[in-house]
């Protein structure tokens, strides 16, 4: 960098000198502060990186162990021998049905996710487009829903799902699930349909388009983002959540990944390596899914502010 | 192509009681290049959109030729328009955007490229038709807009002030084409505008209107020649017509000491004793100090061409609605056209006579024109 800045000095000698030497220093410099700079930036982002990435790191290390390894004083940072089985022995421990509760997270979380958006796609674009009487405490009332807790509202919905007689099912938590989401889905869409002017619906239809049609081939591809970021959001509030399974789902094959990992810490011993190696089994496909739609993602969460 | 026929259709808003289009009766031929034209909040958008079934009729009807599309969905009118903010689909190339309707009518896909080719070399867009809009500039956006619209031949085309986002010197580019576009085409169009010089120079016929109301429907030289009320008079010209308030003293109205003969049909069709003279800033007969009404020029407007002098008479202005608001104390001043490099100086004395055949009168009380 000071090579580039000092090369076009001799091209210029001659001609204006004086400030050529200012300007040679001050070119030499603004490269080496802003290495310096660059330097100090990747410093301290490895550092809060690191601290973020130790549970993990720990996780992943603690995976791999024996039980005596995990419970070893002073602990170790890798395991001395790999049990590579942990991986494949979990699934057939007498504490939980583990392939039932992947199932489980599976099917709550993808049916969770579809009844939300389902939901939440018509009343977003309806609040976003029509103005009507009570739009506003209409709107803060969907966002209310996002102040009670599972656990506050758990044993009202245990007695309401007995009474449907879906207590204990899939579909019960299918239905939690998508309420407890559908707040955040109609917000984070509602403002993504305001952002597309009204005329451009307007041009599809005297383009020729149905309602059906300019929805399609319009209005949905322009608010694609805000719509990704809504599934994402919302599957991963399904795939994690906790308090409101444990007190719905007393059948263990029934209970999702989260409630299943609780069963190998007892009161007198734990299985830490099938806790941790459930748990990286858990949080991938979200690691995976974020990595997917990273890119989407930033651009949507900024798409909705700027236009 | 066919004609628009607006059947004393209105149109309410909710929430107020004044309707934003009020029983508007209106006949636009085969081919036809009509503006609407008004300040703002007249009506005028609300009329095109009701055409267009962006906006519903509340009363009345409208036709398209013989079909009646009073309670039809937009898509079923067979109508392009062009909008304000050009609203191109942004996720789509120059190409689809034309090319959207007729996929959606499943016009084969040989056709459907070689109708937007056309459009795109009418328009001067065939390099662009890969990109998308948010790589134009708005000149390009417009065309596109245009481009949508044409590649159809739809029976009518609605235009919602195309050209208000275009500068100062692409619009007058722009108004040209449209216009010459529009008459090779020969599609009945109607075109939404404030702006009375677009107006003017496009339309084969232009209606005025506002407060939701049909002030005058005619060609702009009959518009500009024999405005049918105040409104019109002081909304058609640029710069707007002097309109000074007389009274009637004998045969005739008086300004600035100058009597101006009223016709016998004039004299019957008078309301009361006060009329309002009209003289365009062209009508004026500019005279040495001593004769005619005399005036003191206070502001010298030079465009090269013409020349515009601002006096201060006698014979005050009407206050228009406009000025209102204003601080009241000084009259709006006269306008004159002087021939263009003319000699004269602020502060100068003048007289001023109006040219024969260059007075309208008004009734003062109904605002509507005299009969000549």
């Amino acid at each position: 960098m000071r090579e580039l800045a000092t090369e076009p000095s001799p091209s210029t000698s001659g001609v204006l000198d004086p400030p050529k030497t200012e300007a040679g220093t001050g070119n030499a410099a603004t490269p080496r502060k802003r290495d310096r700079k660059r330097w100090g930036l990747t410093v301290v982002g490895s550092v809060v990186a690191l601290v973020f990435l130790a549970p993990y790191l720990i996780m992943l290390s603690g995976a791999f162990k024996s039980r005596q390894e995990i419970l070893k004083v002073p602990p170790e940072y890798l395991p001395g021998d790999w049990k590579f089985d942990n991986f494949v022995n979990m699934w057939g421990t007498p504490e939980t049905p583990l392939p039932d509760n992947l199932l489980s997270t599976v099917v709550i979380s993808l049916g969770g996710t579809l009844l939300a958006l389902l939901a939440a796609l018509p009343a977003a674009y309806y609040t976003a487009r029509h103005s009507f009487r009570l739009k506003l405490p209409f709107m803060l009332l969907v966002l209310i829903t996002q102040m009670l807790q599972p656990t506050v509202l758990a044993s009202g919905l245990f007695r309401e799902f007995v009474s449907l007689e879906i207590n204990d099912t899939w579909l019960a938590m299918i239905l939690v699930n998508a309420a407890f989401n559908l707040s955040f889905a109609v917000w984070i869409m509602h403002s993504f349909f305001a952002t597309v002017p009204k005329e451009i619906e307007e041009a599809a239809w005297l383009d020729g388009c149905s309602r059906g049609q300019s929805m399609r081939r319009i209005m949905l591809p322009l608010v694609w983002p805000g719509i990704v970021t809504a599934i994402i959001f919302t599957f991963i509030a399904c795939w994690n959540e906790f308090a409101a399974s444990l007190i719905l789902l007393p059948t263990d094959t029934n209970q999702p990944l989260t409630v299943a990992l609780t069963r190998f810490i007892g009161q007198y011993e734990s299985a830490w390596q099938y806790v941790f190696a459930i748990s990286i089994i858990g949080i991938l496909p979200v690691v995976a899914l974020f990595a997917m739609i990273e890119k989407h993602l930033v651009s949507g969460l900024t798409a909705g502010g700027v236009k | 192509m066919a004609t628009v026929t607006f059947d004393g259709a209105s149109r309410y808003y909710a929430g107020t009681e004044r309707p934003a289009v009020d029983q508007l009766n209106l006949e636009v031929e085969d081919g036809e290049f009509l503006v609407l034209v008004g300040p703002s909040g007249c009506g005028k958008s609300t009329t095109l959109r009701m055409l267009a079934g962006l906006e519903g009729v509340d009363e009345g009807a409208i036709r398209i030729g013989e079909r009646e599309v009073t309670d039809l969905p937009p898509k079923d009118r067979d109508i392009a328009m062009v909008f304000q903010n050009y609203a191109l689909y942004p996720h789509m190339t120059v190409a689809d955007n034309i090319g959207f309707h007729l996929k959606i009518k499943k016009v084969p896909k040989a056709e459907r490229a070689e109708r937007v080719l056309e459009a795109a070399k009418l328009l001067d867009l065939e390099q662009y038709l890969d990109r998308k809009p948010a790589k134009l500039s708005g000149g390009q956006r417009q065309r596109v807009a245009m481009g949508r619209a044409i590649v159809r031949s739809p029976q009518v085309f609605c235009m919602d002030e195309p050209l208000s986002n275009l500068d100062a010197k692409l619009r007058v580019q722009t108004r040209t084409q449209i216009a010459s576009l529009q008459r090779r085409l020969g599609v009945t169009t109607i075109y939404v505008t404030h702006d009375q010089t677009e107006a003017m120079t496009m339309g084969d016929r232009v209606a005025v209107l506002k407060d939701g109301l049909l002030q005058q429907c005619d060609t702009p030289i009959g518009l500009f020649g024999k405005p049918k009320n105040l409104f019109v008079a002081g909304f058609i010209g640029s710069p707007a017509m002097n309109l000074i308030p007389a009274t009637i003293n004998g045969e005739g109205a008086v300004i600035g000491g100058q009597s101006i003969d009223l016709t016998p049909a004039q004299r019957s069709a008078l309301t009361g004793s006060n009329v309002v003279v009209g003289i365009r800033p062209e009508g004026w007969i500019l005279k040495p100090a001593g004769e005619g009404i005399s005036a003191t020029v206070e502001v010298v407007e030079e465009l090269g061409s013409d020349q515009f002098l601002y006096c201060s008479t006698s014979a005050p202005q009407l206050a228009t609605d406009d000025d209102a608001g204003e601080e009241a104390a000084a009259p709006p001043p006269i306008t004159v056209r002087a021939p263009g490099m003319s000699a004269f100086q602020r502060g100068e004395k003048v007289g001023l006579v109006p040219q024969p055949g260059a007075v309208h009168l008004f009734d003062a009380d109904s605002g509507e024109r005299l009969p000549d």
